[in-house]
């Protein structure tokens, strides 16, 4: 059995054509040629299309709530901090309903590979705007246009603390795959904005749509400069920089706790007894 | 038999809880049981706060409005609690403080009394605190040796000599006749502890071995996370104050899918926040405890105040229907072990534990011997047996308890796929008509099983009479009530619930079947446990005695509210 087999689960039940089909080619490819395995892993999924991606990819699974994957992972990683943990979903999930879970992670610098599906509309709910949709865009809803002006997940990443912020295209899945593997291996809260056409619902941000706009970021840049990095988020419609636009070092979440070096918790949890407490009791006499 | 109460009283920023806290721990170390309640408002400055500190030659449960002494902080103070000073108390103030108030009980202590270097605000909790252990009949050297303990490492030595130098000049200025030696002794028999209700849950959670603890600050449930997070690093728990409620039972969530004892906590509002995040729990069968303390509602309520009027809502909280668990600590004792109990319920039966206490449970301070570590086990529930190979679990095995063993994963070879969809037995989402049915009815089953291991209540004093219905803070002014209202002839019970949910039917009918009649006392509008018990159980309660002011029951209260419903002596 190839590797790529070991981490396929149930067959993904998209649109023909969903940019989400071409995630998770990469995302497989990506854990296996770092040489991860399906039991060492841990997926956390929230709400949405981009989610169900976690049904298809075999590993240890936690499905969760709309928009509250992230302090699903902060617990795991208060518990394990030796554990590498992928959060997929997509832009509904992470920017509307769990925009403030997504800011605080960043800033504590959790360390979590965030791959965000983004195709700027609602696809489980059939067609709704999503927080990325772009002002003018009309569904059943908006049926005048959205108005609002939409949120820049690349920027939103950046000004709120990740210590590695990338955009990519779907349709470029080399690059995807690319990303995904230096996400994984960076030690601290990884974003990747990942462009994902809806073939259902966004008859504008269409595959070609896309491919004609995402250009990859020159040589010339140097990702350690957040403020070169903030320029390229904020690029024009017409011409999108994909690929790596920030990376740093910073002390991840967990660096500062006395209680979270060493041995984990859930380590430690398995020897607990309830002597432990014992010692406490001097400070109540 | 016989105590003494002392209310401390002033404005925010005065004093009071460092005064209270010194005169709680001297009485502790004296060898007294003590018994304090605080009474305080959401403000950092200004405003009326009070301490009730009760000290005697018995295990006290309860505060009692009635008071021996008074230290009045400023004027007001003497105001609001003259009114409940004994006619042969003492009450003691600063001669500026005084005001217009005259009343031959008051006591007032000219500023100049004492060294130069002890004058103004900053040293009236310490003289009024000389004044009292000199009418209390002990020696300056109690309160010298109690405020060096207390405070000798965080004053500055001229500032601690300027403290002592007022304790004995002050100690001198007491009138002979002020001085009334204790009618009653310490009880040295065994060295006790002072602890808080939170305190008692806190060090409970770490007995039963939590490891990670999520919160976000809110009155009364702030000092739990405060202690865990001072006590994280000797004993291993990880706090974290999440930006939100909903990330804080989110995150224990994950923790606990991770294999750690988890824990999050807050008061009602933030409970409404957490709603959708029990109901994940209870669809994941993920182990987690959920600590609620109350305070009164609805919304923002009263910060600083005390109700319980959530227990409907916990029983209730969140959409759909799936398993939990209410615990309710009666007193400090019950606090320790009940939180570590809450852990194991949680993990021997994957299911949502709530521990429920409130505002005057939480802040209560209380002498209490050293709780027993002996009767604490550590039981984590079935986990599958390690597979040779890889595999993906079967976490949602229907089994014969509706308990599926489980594994923590990244620490075994199981792939372990927890679902919030309705999910097949790997932890697939599906809506699949058989399996939803299958999938719930293996979930709600374990109802059963829990209240079939669930005590019904414990009665005290006569069950065939008035029973008197209660839970958490209101059971020990009601167990103090119930003494003083039996010595007067009256036929009376109290039925204590501390294990509120699932209701253990058969148990708690044969409980309280014997009564002629049952009572609810609660502090809450409608008589929820009552509602619960008709509702679970069948059972018609016959009157409902509720609080609602947001101040704890004090004995009197319960006196006064209790009596007129029993008629003459039986």
């Amino acid at each position: 059995m190839s590797c790529l087999d070991d981490f396929a689960q149930y067959p993904p039940e998209w649109c023909p054509g969903c940019g989400n089909f071409d995630l998770l080619d990469c995302l497989k490819q990506a854990l296996c040629d770092l040489g991860l395995q399906p039991h060492e892993i841990i997926n956390v999924i929230g709400i949405g299309q981009a989610s169900k991606l976690g049904f298809s990819l075999k590993c240890n699974m936690f499905d969760g709530l709309h928009g509250r994957a992230l302090p699903v992972v902060l617990g795991i990683k208060m518990a394990n901090p030796a554990v590498k943990v992928i959060a997929t979903s997509g832009d509904g999930c992470f920017y509307a309903e769990g925009g403030n879970h997504f800011i605080h992670n960043l800033r504590r610098n959790l360390d979590v590979a965030i791959l965000a599906s983004d195709n700027r509309v609602y696809g489980l709910t059939k067609g709704q705007a999503s927080p990325t949709s772009a002002s003018d865009f009309k569904t059943k809803v908006h049926i005048e246009g959205v108005g609002a002006l939409p949120l820049n997940p690349a920027a939103l990443a950046l000004v709120s603390g990740a210590t590695f912020v990338a955009r990519t295209f779907t349709g470029a899945k080399a690059e995807a795959t690319e990303l995904i593997k230096k996400a994984l291996l960076h030690r601290g809260a990884a974003v990747i904005d990942i462009m994902s056409p809806c073939v259902s619902f966004n008859k504008v941000n269409t595959f070609a749509w896309f491919r004609q706009r995402a250009k990859p970021i020159g040589p010339d840049h140097d990702v350690t400069d957040l403020h070169a990095a903030l320029k390229l988020a904020f690029h024009d419609d017409e011409h999108i920089p994909t690929g790596v636009l920030y990376q740093t070092r910073r002390p991840v979440f967990g660096d500062h706790l006395t209680v979270m070096q060493g041995e984990s918790i859930v380590q430690r949890t398995l020897r607990f007894t309830p002597d432990r407490v014992r010692p406490l009791f001097k400070d109540f006499y | 038999m016989a105590d003494l109460n002392i209310i401390i009283a002033g404005a925010a920023g005065q004093g009071v809880q460092s005064a209270g806290e010194i005169l709680g721990k001297t009485l502790l170390r004296l060898g007294f049981y003590v018994y304090a309640t605080q009474d305080y408002q959401s403000r950092v400055r200004g405003g009326h706060n009070f301490m009730r500190i009760r000290f005697g030659d018995r295990p006290l449960i309860a505060q009692v409005r009635h008071s021996n002494y008074l230290l009045a902080l400023n004027e007001e103070s003497l105001r609001l609690h003259l009114p409940d000073l004994d006619p042969q108390g003492l009450a003691l103030c600063m001669t500026d403080d005084q005001g217009a108030v005259d009343d031959p009980r008051i006591r007032a202590l000219a500023d100049e009394v004492g060294p130069r270097s002890a004058r103004g605000e900053k040293f009236v909790g310490v003289k009024l605190l000389s004044l009292l252990f000199t009418a209390l009949g002990f020696g300056p050297a109690t309160l010298s040796g109690a405020v060096q303990a207390e405070m000798g490492k965080r004053l500055k030595p001229e500032l601690l000599q300027a403290n002592l130098e007022a304790i004995a000049a002050v100690a001198a200025v007491v009138a002979k006749g002020d001085v009334h030696p204790l009618p009653f002794g310490p009880d040295p028999s065994e060295p006790r502890m002072l602890v808080s209700g939170n305190d008692a849950i806190s060090l409970g959670m770490v007995a039963g071995g939590v490891g990670v603890y999520a919160s976000y600050p809110m009155t009364p449930a702030s000092s739990i996370m405060e202690s865990l997070a001072a006590f994280g690093p000797r004993v291993g728990v990880a706090v974290e104050q999440t930006e939100d409620e909903i990330a804080a039972l989110n995150l224990a969530i994950g923790a606990a899918y991770a294999g750690a004892r988890a824990a999050a906590g807050s008061s009602g509002a933030g409970m409404c926040l957490m709603s959708e995040a029990m109901g994940l729990a209870g669809i994941t069968e993920t182990p987690v405890v959920i600590i609620d303390g109350q305070r009164p509602g609805p919304a923002v309520g009263m910060a600083t105040r005390t109700e319980q009027s959530d227990l409907l809502f916990l029983v209730h909280a969140s959409q759909g229907e799936f398993p939990r668990a209410i615990l309710a600590p009666a007193d400090h004792a019950d606090g320790f072990y009940l939180a570590a109990e809450a852990f194991n319920l949680a993990e021997r039966w994957h299911i949502p534990v709530f521990l429920m206490d409130d505002q005057a449970y939480a802040d209560a301070l209380r002498s209490v011997p050293e709780f027993d570590v002996s009767r604490v086990k550590i039981d984590r529930g079935p986990l599958a047996p390690e597979p040779e190979t890889p595999q993906v679990l079967r976490r949602y095995e229907v089994t014969e308890s509706g308990v599926s063993p489980r594994a923590y994963p990244a620490l075994s070879k199981w792939i372990v796929c927890c679902d919030s969809h309705e999910h097949d037995e790997y932890g697939r989402l599906t809506d699949n008509l058989q399996n939803r049915d299958r999938q719930n009815h293996k979930r709600m089953k374990k109802l059963d099983g829990i209240a079939a291991e669930f005590p019904g209540p414990e009665i005290v004093g006569d069950p065939d009479g008035t029973l008197l219905l209660c839970w958490g803070s209101t059971v020990g002014p009601v167990l103090e009530a119930l003494e003083q209202l039996r010595g007067r002839g009256h036929r009376l019970g109290v039925a204590i619930f501390r294990h509120l949910f699932p209701v253990n039917a058969p148990k708690v009918q044969a409980a309280l079947s014997p009564a002629k009649r049952l009572i609810t006392i609660e502090m809450n509008y409608r008589g929820q446990l009552g509602q619960l018990l008709r509702m679970e159980a069948g059972i018609a309660t016959h009157g409902h005695i509720g609080k609602t002011d947001g101040r704890g029951f004090t004995v009197e209260d319960v006196v006064a509210r209790v009596e007129p419903l029993l008629g003459g002596a039986s």
